[in-house]
């Protein structure tokens, strides 16, 4: 209950208000939403096709992963913020909504699998990590990143 | 004339069962409708990428033509799926769609980047060898990967307006509107 009162007042917040009063602001706030994607989606790739050896074979595999992770930071940034101003102006509606939840239960995996396995992996040399570990992690991040933006698009959906 | 030639191709598509039934499948429409939204990340994911390199943004002690040239397949295959996707989309509404100012001026911006690309590609082909190793392309090559980087944001801003019906046609709006949007039904 006090988590609905939570949205509730979202919705009525000046950032809720905004985005419910002004048609451009919102699409454009979904605009960015949508090219941060893009990029998060980039860096994620370039990664994660570069770990399972499918592309850039002829550059390192560390200096691949390490400039993509700076994108990456900028890319969820940018999604984050869009996110909680496109919520905020529905935030009553989304509350109600599953896909709603289980955006967030995957996003909340995403940062977590990111900040807390790979990332920590990644710091080390890649030629000291199993190869199967490597891989395993490559494809477990594209499944949880694909999952974070399927089920985002079907919130408009339900 | 060009605009009542679109409009009666639109409704021989809507003419078709398969069209309808497409428009009105939940799962099927909606996941194709995914699919086009979610292969963003690997056609302009990839296209970030090399703009952003040539850019000097990222990646910048790997050739800019490897980037480009490794970069290019994943990149063709998302805009691949996203065309395909894309043509099944406008076949499942294809009268309103056709008469979205929103989706004409996303035509024109794609016409564009693919414009862009084209002369990007023939620049860089012809004066890489000269730069390949630095860490930003020449000028020229910069401000064409600025272009493709707007001309893109245009594309994705303009492809999430279509689902907006600020100027759909039984709106009321000005003559040049209505003649830029298409609008032909009564």
């Amino acid at each position: 209950m006090e988590l609905l009162s939570f949205f509730e007042w979202a919705e009525t917040s000046l950032l809720g208000s905004i985005g419910k009063s002004y048609g451009g602001v919102y699409a454009i706030g979904q605009s960015l939403h949508l090219m941060a994607l893009a990029l998060l989606g980039g860096t994620v790739l370039l990664t994660d096709l570069r770990l399972l050896n499918v592309i850039l074979r002829d550059v390192p595999s560390e200096q691949v992963t390490e400039n993509a992770y700076k994108w990456f930071r900028v890319a969820l940034v940018i999604i984050v913020a869009t996110g909680i101003f496109m919520a905020a102006a529905v935030a009553t509606k989304l509350y109600y909504n599953s896909f709603y939840w289980a955006k967030m239960a995957a996003l909340a995996t995403g940062i977590l699998f990111v900040f807390v396995i790979k990332r920590p992996l990644l710091k080390r040399p890649h030629s000291e990590i199993n190869p199967i570990v490597l891989k395993s992690v490559a494809l477990a991040s594209m499944v949880i990143w694909f999952s974070v933006a399927a089920t985002g698009r079907w919130i408009g959906f339900s | 004339m060009l605009n009542q030639g679109l409009f009666d191709f639109a409704q021989w598509l809507d003419s078709f069962e398969l069209s309808t039934r497409l428009h009105e499948s939940y799962y099927m429409y909606n996941w194709v409708e995914s699919t086009h939204v979610l292969s963003l990340a690997v056609s302009l994911g990839m296209l970030l990428i090399i703009d952003m390199r040539m850019l000097g943004l990222t990646l910048t002690n790997v050739p800019a033509s490897r980037i480009a040239a490794r970069l290019n397949i994943p990149m063709m295959i998302g805009f691949t799926v996203m065309v395909v996707t894309g043509l099944l989309l406008f076949f499942a509404v294809p009268v309103r769609t056709t008469q979205s100012i929103w989706f004409r001026i996303k035509l024109v911006l794609l016409f564009a980047a693919a414009v862009n690309a084209w002369m990007f590609h023939k620049k860089m082909n012809e004066s890489v060898a000269s730069w390949d190793s630095e860490p930003k392309a020449p000028i020229r090559l910069r401000y064409a990967a600025g272009l493709s980087l707007g001309l893109w944001g245009g594309v994705v801003t303009t492809g999430r307006l279509i689902a907006y019906d600020w100027y759909d046609c039984y709106r009321s709006q000005s003559e040049f509107m209505a003649w830029a949007s298409g609008c032909m039904a009564e």
